[in-house]
């Protein structure tokens, strides 16, 4: 069965079709990919599945459950996380804080506990503090951990949103643009840390980009946005190929 | 933390506690109960601490708040003849239940919206809450409750003196736990409320919760200073608490800096001492206060945005440890073990 299954879903913003009875599904410890142009309607579908916006028609499904209804907040509590294209770090806060941030959502601390100290609220503390560190060893970034999460540089940014959303746990990631702003160097170190968060922590993941290299490789399944609609999907070697993604991307083939 | 900042910090809690339990003693008993009115807005002064200074939100209905304990005390310790500690967490309890709504109709607004919203507030409390004629019961009508002083644990407050050190005890405990709740998970989350909303609820926080967590803490602080007016000052009118007072207390929140908890003391002090020693001192009637307050407000804007006292203390920080700086993009290499911690 599949993790994340989307039927028909539909949007539209005034006079623009965001997006046109999408359906796909991504299956329990796939990398899944989704590409398409600028303006093709991949981050709405990202805030139509987290639940920021909520669609006009058609069902999304997560875990076999119909999402309709379900709030932002308690669709994280089910296991998903995401990352942002436009960067949305808690800027001016240090990069342990950001990462600490999602495991206090889950912890059962209470404002009273945190005024009087009590000793459960310090354990909490200790733990949060100690898993925090320890995924920003994974991601590399122990040694900016007392930095202002604002102050670092773009790659270091993207890797600091994907600690903070690995830091919940989650069964379904959601990468937005995860390789925007980052040299060839970057981006392809970026597939190997994609692998090795599936790897470690068995975690199923939808990754929109645009760098064709970057999704070529990491994703076992490609589905192709144009404007608002799926026009491919398929393995990646058979979407590289298919005449109608080439011609999304480079214009009318001669 | 570094351990010497640590001192530091210790050091100067410890000098101003000091200072603020000797100096009263050697003042006339004019003077101790300024000084009392001082610690009572400074706790005004920590709601807003909480409130802008945490989750980013302001408020101009802070003396409304305040009113709640103030009168409900009057109404039950005078009207009714209640202890006065049963009535004092009555009145902070209800201070805080009305903050919680106001919060609700606030949860969608911010800024400007925001402030307009609290003034609405404040007004509805001046205009028809605490107007006589209306809810005579609650407001007193006409005359004005005039509670007595309680005693602590058989301690008479009567004397000015004593009476400045029990609100200014109760000032520093609530430093002390809003403190705490800074440097726990509820003062991390309202950061990130603050710093972003989609992310903050993406990532499992319940906006509405939180956000309706920091009206409730600052209504309730602002309702315990109602309180502790209400009996130090003998009498709970309305004009005490009417919404200029809000207005002055809001700004100088700002002027000293909502980010940090020794703005509650610096602020306390400037409200109540600076326009005395202005009456005093020269000439100028009060309303020269409010002009000096405006003038502030635009000098700190311009060269200390996030205020008088964050600023001074950000240079004292500077002073004892020189920023880090960024550490130079770390090579992307894959850690060869994992921490057992992850996962």
């Amino acid at each position: 069965m599949a993790l994340l299954q989307l039927d028909e879903v539909s949007i539209r913003f005034g006079g623009v079709q965001a997006l046109l009875d999408v359906s796909l599904q991504v299956r329990e410890g796939e990398i899944v990919g989704l590409i398409g142009p600028n303006g093709a309607g991949k981050t709405t579908l990202f805030n139509c599945i987290t639940g920021v916006l909520r669609s006009d028609s058609g069902h999304i499904a997560y875990d076999g459950k119909d999402l309709a209804g379900v709030k932002t907040h308690r669709r994280a509590r089910l296991g998903m996380a995401r990352t942002f294209q436009n960067l949305q770090l808690f800027g001016r806060m240090t990069v342990l804080e950001n990462v600490m941030v999602p495991i206090d959502a889950f912890s059962p601390r209470t404002p009273v506990g945190d005024a009087f100290r009590l000793p459960t609220a310090r354990f909490e503390e200790r733990k949060a503090e100690e898993r925090a560190r320890a995924l920003l060893y994974f991601l590399d970034l122990l040694d900016a951990a007392d930095l202002q999460a604002g102050d670092l540089s773009v790659g270091m940014q993207r890797r600091l949103e994907l600690a903070r959303a690995l830091a919940s746990n989650p069964r379904l990631l959601l990468l937005d643009e995860p390789a925007a702003g980052l040299d060839a160097r970057e981006t392809a170190a970026l597939a190997d840390v994609l692998f090795r968060i599936r790897e470690q922590f068995k975690v199923t993941m939808l990754l929109v980009d645009h760098d064709m290299a970057l999704v070529m490789r990491a994703c076992d399944h490609i589905y192709v946005l144009d404007f608002g609609r799926i026009i491919s999907e398929g393995p990646p070697e058979d979407v590289r190929d298919d005449p109608e993604v080439i011609q999304a991307y480079l214009g009318e083939v001669a | 933390m570094t351990s010497d900042l640590r001192l530091v910090r210790w050091t100067a809690v410890g000098v101003g506690v000091a200072l603020g339990v000797l100096i009263p003693a050697l003042l006339s008993d004019f003077l101790r109960t300024l000084a009392a009115d001082a610690a009572i807005a400074g706790l005004i002064v920590l709601s807003l601490v909480v409130l802008t200074g945490l989750v980013g939100q302001i408020s101009f209905c802070q003396y409304s708040f305040a009113a709640i304990g103030a009168f409900t005390v009057g109404s039950l310790v005078a009207g009714h003849h209640w202890d006065f500690w049963l009535a004092l967490v009555v009145g902070v309890v209800f201070a805080a239940v009305v903050g919680v709504l106001v919060g609700f109709v606030a949860l969608r607004l911010s800024g400007l919206f925001l402030a307009i919203l609290t003034i609405g507030v404040a007004l509805f409390f001046d205009r028809f809450v605490l107007a006589a004629g209306n809810w005579n019961s609650f407001s007193g009508g006409l005359s004005s409750w005039r509670p007595g002083r309680p005693s602590f644990f058989g301690i008479g407050l009567h004397g000015e003196y004593a009476f400045y050190l029990f609100a200014f005890g109760v000032l520093l405990a609530a430093c002390l736990l809003v403190w705490n709740l800074r440097t726990g998970k509820t003062g991390r989350v309202l950061r990130a409320v603050r710093e972003s909303e989609v992310a903050a609820s993406t990532v499992g926080l319940n906006l509405t919760a939180w956000k309706l967590t920091a009206f409730g803490i600052s209504a309730a602080l602002a309702g315990l200073a109602g309180a502790l007016a209400a009996v130090r000052v003998g009498s709970v009118s309305p004009g005490s608490y009417d919404f200029l007072h809000s207005i002055s207390i809001a700004a100088i929140a700002i002027v000293a800096g909502a980010g940090s908890i020794a703005s509650a003391a610096a602020g306390g002090i400037f409200l109540i001492f600076g326009r005395e020693a202005l009456i005093d001192w020269t000439s100028l009637s009060t309303q020269w206060f409010d002009l000096i307050i405006g003038a502030g407000l635009i000098f700190q804007l311009v060269y200390a945005p996030d205020g008088a006292v964050v600023d001074i203390e950000r240079r004292v920080m500077r002073r004892l440890r020189p920023p880090k700086h960024l550490p130079r993009e770390a090579e992307q290499r894959a850690p060869d073990k994992v921490p057992a911690a992850v996962g």
